[in-house]
């Protein structure tokens, strides 16, 4: 009897390791090798044509000792992250929410709140600085409907951020999507036991839709987190000469690395950079994974 | 199901057909590219630009194709790939080995990519046939590191002051007289105003749109943050003098008009110039392309910038594009023979002439000034951006430190919004880059 | 009853599953009888029309904007409506670069991407979520390590190496890499197969099955919304993606539409007018797509259609 369950284990082993293959071989071929490449050139002077001198630590100690923009762009982005994780996060599980539902034209609503998502590119980014122009644009054209005195937007340095922050509400139908997938698995019987006890639709809402997503939450968590910390576009777009003003506001810590990379090619030093990022983000995904047994409900999952 | 399965296979099968499976060659690709030379025997040179654009690119592929003709040992290839990526993408086939034989890259950093051994050093080719003196002085010098260049200079820019006529005949000021100095140019401005209940109808003038505050400073020194000794000067009672004239405009005006406008012409639509909202502004001379082509009937004159103080000099602004060959490149004496033609006089006035650009050539520039294909205003624009250019410098990114702009910039930019004063702005950016010059040390 | 054409057999499959497992039918959260149904129904309809009126809004702007001349677009203030609505600016961009060749070259790109995505990853998804084996969470950490590194800074290496495989100029370098899955979507498809109730693939290896067999019967019917989500967004990305082919391809002939967009971009000024024409009709066949592919994600609450 034991031995057979320890075969039974082996052989559940063996199919787990064919089915993740397709990843460790994609893995060891395409992106082990640049990873390993990078990590070892921030402890050089690499800059991609001429010189690959080692230095040490010093691209390191540099960074954290003598380098006050890498603390600037350190800041914005943990700043951008703070905000458009959690609002992207909430405003996505309230659209999908309203978007699930039995309404005339509902697919053509679906498509319309995605749209968003799908347009990219300069364009859209010009679009935004045209909507966002204090005295012509849009925005502050319909705040002022409201009696609102909208502020500058990309031209005042504390204003910049929240700017981007709509932006990227504007564009949440990706995570409304994901949302809206994974609600289409919750069983309908669950809603139809919780009516028969006489629960209204907002109950419903907390007590089953919510605690089945989160799986999907958790997920949407943890990647707009990773994506957020690599925010660059936008500020490459929007600010002056692609340089993260106004007075730096704008200056994101991958734009800063772009910089450094390609336009004073101090490669080993962006490589480095990357690193200390890495660690940061990572370091912020283990705590979220080691906070999801908490509150991450896997309805499959083994009792 | 079996119809959706059919559909799918003949779906890819005519996907496959139609792409002619170009895209799923390597050997035959590569084979090609490394023998250099196609069925007939000729040399091939890749030759790299972002000129896609239906006005220039039938430009740059006429050129090509005189000097394909012109000679029966190289082939001229082009391919265009979009501005500012074009040269990551060189970045990336240097570090691989098999980079482009020829692209146009920005002149302001041919010395930076010399020292870090990105583009060919072309010194040995000069020795033999010394092409220097085809070009403006100001701009030979920006493609030279260490005394030896790093690329050819091919077109150029400088910055002129336009000023709408009509609105300067309206306020009572001579169209013929525009203003030579900045106390002139102020003075003018407030006449040129034409303010409404709600706003302005007109503004006379706005430094900060079309050039940045660096252009200003250059303007009343004369000469670049860095001198030839690699020495950085910014705080200097003068330039604080600038800021500070500099921010009076925008005091004047204030913070909202300036931010509605400025929005207005990031978004590169829509320019209050053209509308006769904005009497005067500093641009290249190639703006005019768009005052022929958006605003036709429009009355304009243009002038060089306007002087510090009388005698300090009109210095303006340029900067421009080389042609270069990167470094691991192929067939560098055919790539030579190429950029020789494309920076000789023939091609250097048709493409001034058809673009209306700027051109590195002098003697090309001259001819094109005197182009009986432009109309009397073109003309006129393209005469006066021909004389500017003895006023004109370039910025060459220093190589001690290339991202020295990024140090004072935001600086400056507290400045404008009032939270520092010209003075802390000034002390800040020369100690900020002292200390990045000693650290690159 | 006509398949639609995008479907694919295993999601044909579902269907036969019904017995095995929990269907995917959901109603609305909303879902009350009488009046009072009806009421929130109107709240929500006007709701989102309201809301899809501000979403849509700056959109107006970039049809303006392609319908109008340059110098319309050039002119101060801006106008809200085109003078005359010039649809043959369409044309006109259509013709500006070899467009329908871009579309080709860019459909197969992207097709092979979406095929390699939803294949590969489903696969490997469900190894890292349905199967225990050692080493599984340090595995999944790497997983999730890679997407934390930025882009940049294996751009160049990255490059050399699909130089040195010849893959330049060709379009395995944006492709090849999709069969072997990608970070984000393992992750995605991993949360959904972790919702599936391990006593359903008990219940089947008791029956003889084996992971292959469960994988394809059961996990992918069931994760279908997932799937159809990988499928979009798969598509998105290879359909918007500029950086892949712009570094790996030089021969013009293989260029994608996102690069032939940029020839409006000129290094002095834009052609907005056909610059916004092109990026619209590019945006049409996305947009088509997930109209349509949306019915995967959207069963049992289907007014529209309602013979089905």
């Amino acid at each position: 009897m034991g031995k057979k369950r320890l075969t039974m284990r082996r052989k559940e082993s063996i199919y787990g390791y064919i089915f993740v293959l397709p990843w460790i071989i994609g893995f060891l071929a395409f992106t082990a090798g640049p990873l390993v490449f990078s990590f070892a050139a921030s402890f050089t002077n690499y800059n991609i044509t001429s010189q690959m001198d080692f230095v040490g630590g010093d691209n390191y100690q540099g960074l954290f000792t003598e380098d006050s923009l890498f603390w600037t762009s350190l800041w914005n982005t943990l700043y951008f992250v703070a905000f458009s994780v959690p609002l992207t996060t909430i405003g996505a599980i309230f659209l999908s929410a309203l978007l699930n539902q039995d309404i005339p034209g509902i697919r053509f609503f679906r498509t319309l709140y995605y749209l968003p998502a799908v347009l990219s590119g300069v364009g859209v980014y010009m679009l935004w600085m045209q909507l966002l122009d204090p005295g012509t644009g849009m925005v502050n054209l319909v705040l002022s409907w409201f009696g609102i005195d909208g502020p500058n937007w990309l031209f005042d340095p504390d204003w910049t951020k929240p700017s981007l922050i709509f932006m990227k509400l504007w564009s949440v139908g990706g995570s409304m999507l994901l949302y809206l997938a994974s609600m289409q698995g919750v069983s309908k019987n669950l809603y139809e036991a919780a009516e028969i006890d006489g629960a209204n639709t907002w109950r419903k809402f907390f007590h089953i839709t919510i605690p089945m997503i989160t799986p999907v939450i958790f997920f949407d968590v943890v990647t707009s987190l990773i994506g957020g910390f690599q925010i660059f576009q936008e500020a490459y777009v929007m600010s002056n000469n692609g340089e993260g003003g106004p007075a730096n506001s704008l200056l994101f810590y991958n734009l800063y690395m772009w910089k450094q990379a390609f336009t004073n090619f101090n490669m080993g030093y962006a490589m480095a950079m990357s690193w200390i990022l890495f660690v940061i983000v990572f370091f912020l995904t283990v705590i979220n994974l080691k906070l999801a047994p908490r509150w991450v409900h896997y309805e499959g999952e083994e009792k | 199901m079996n119809k959706t399965r059919s559909f799918i296979l003949v779906l890819a099968a005519l996907v496959l057909f139609l792409s002619g499976c170009a895209g799923f060659q390597t050997s035959s690709n590569n084979e090609e590219a490394n023998k250099e030379e196609n069925p007939e025997g000729k040399t091939v040179i890749d030759f790299w630009t972002f000129w896609g654009s239906e006005i220039r690119r039938p430009i740059i592929e006429k050129i090509i194709a005189d000097f394909n003709e012109s000679q029966d040992e190289i082939e001229v290839k082009h391919t265009y790939l979009p501005f500012g990526d074009v040269w990551t993408k060189e970045l990336a086939a240097i570090a691989a080995g098999d980079p482009p034989d020829v692209v146009i890259n920005d002149i302001n950093a041919t010395a930076l990519r010399g020292q870090k051994e990105q583009a060919m050093n072309l010194s040995q080719f000069l020795e033999q046939d010394d092409i220097s003196n085809r070009f403006y002085p100001e701009l030979w010098d920006a493609t030279l590191y260490e005394g030896e260049s790093y690329g050819i200079p091919f077109n150029t820019d400088t910055r002129v002051l336009f000023y709408n006529k009509d609105a300067f005949e309206e306020a009572g000021l001579d169209p013929e007289n525009p203003p030579t100095t900045w106390a002139e140019l102020e003075e003018y401005a407030a006449k040129l105003d034409k303010k409404s209940d709600n706003g302005y109808d007109r503004i006379g003038f706005y430094p900060l749109w079309g050039v940045g505050y660096d252009v200003w400073l250059l303007n009343a020194n004369g000469q670049n943050y860095f001198d030839e000794q690699n020495n950085f000067q910014i705080d200097t009672a003068k330039n604080e003098d600038v800021l500070n004239w500099l921010k009076s405009f925008k005091d004047h005006y204030g913070e909202d008009v300036i931010n509605s406008y400025q929005a207005q012409i990031d978004s590169q639509q829509g320019h209050p110039f053209f509308s006769g909202d904005l009497a005067m502004i500093v641009q290249q001379p190639t703006f005019y392309t768009q005052i022929r082509d958006y605003a036709q009937d429009l009355n304009f004159g243009v002038v060089e910038l306007p002087e510090y103080e009388e005698g300090n000099g009109h210095t303006s602004w340029g900067g421009g594009f080389v042609a270069e060959i990167p470094a691991g490149a192929k067939n560098p004496e055919a790539s030579w023979e190429f950029i020789k033609y494309l920076t000789d006089v023939e091609a250097q006035t048709y493409w001034a002439v058809q673009n209306f650009d700027n051109v590195a050539n002098i003697e090309a520039a001259e001819t094109a000034a005197e182009s009986t294909e432009f109309t009397e205003d073109g003309t006129m624009v393209y005469q006066k951006a021909v004389e500017n250019m003895e006023h004109t410098l370039l910025t060459p990114v220093p190589v001690i430190a290339p991202d020295f702009s990024s140090l004072i910039n935001p600086n400056m930019d507290e400045f404008f919004l009032g939270s520092m004063t010209a003075k802390e702005a000034l002390e800040k950016s020369q100690k900020d880059v002292e200390s990045l010059i000693e650290k690159n040390q | 009853m006509d398949k639609t054409t995008e479907e694919t057999d295993y999601l044909d499959s579902a269907d036969k599953l019904k017995s095995i497992g929990k269907t995917n039918e959901n109603p609305s959260f909303l879902e009350h009888r009488g009046n009072r149904k009806n009421f929130l129904t109107v709240i929500n309809f006007f709701l989102l029309a309201i809301g899809g009126l501000l979403i849509l809004s700056p959109l107006w702007w970039m049809v303006s904007t392609s319908l109008k001349t340059m110098a319309e677009v050039m002119s101060f203030p801006p106008s809200f409506w085109p003078e005359n609505w010039l649809f043959s600016n369409y044309l006109r961009t259509w013709e500006a670069a070899p467009f329908t060749r871009y579309t080709i070259n860019t459909l197969t790109i992207t097709i092979l991407v979406v095929i390699g995505n939803v294949l590969s990853n489903s696969f490997i998804a469900y190894g890292f979520a349905k199967i225990p084996f050692k080493g599984k969470n340090i595995l999944f950490a790497i997983v999730l390590a890679t997407m934390m590194i930025p882009g940049f800074v294996t751009l160049i290496p990255q490059y050399v190496l699909f130089a040195k495989l010849n893959w330049i100029n060709t379009y395995y370098p944006l492709f090849v890499p999709a069969f072997f899955g990608s970070a984000f979507n393992i992750f995605l498809l991993r949360q959904f197969y972790m919702t599936i109730p391990t006593e359903l693939i008990e219940a089947a290896k008791m029956e003889g099955a084996n992971h292959f067999y469960i994988w394809w019967k059961i996990g992918l019917p069931l994760t279908k919304p997932a799937i159809a989500t990988v499928a979009i967004f798969s598509f998105n990305g290879a359909w918007n993606d500029f950086l892949g082919p712009l570094l790996y391809l030089n021969d013009e002939n293989l260029y994608t539409l996102q690069i032939g967009l940029q020839v409006f971009k000129g290094q002095l000024s834009t052609q907005w007018n056909y610059l916004m024409a092109g990026s619209l009709i590019v945006l049409l066949p996305v947009i088509l797509l997930f109209f349509v592919f949306q019915k995967y994600f959207i069963q049992g609450i289907n007014l529209q259609s309602g013979g089905k």
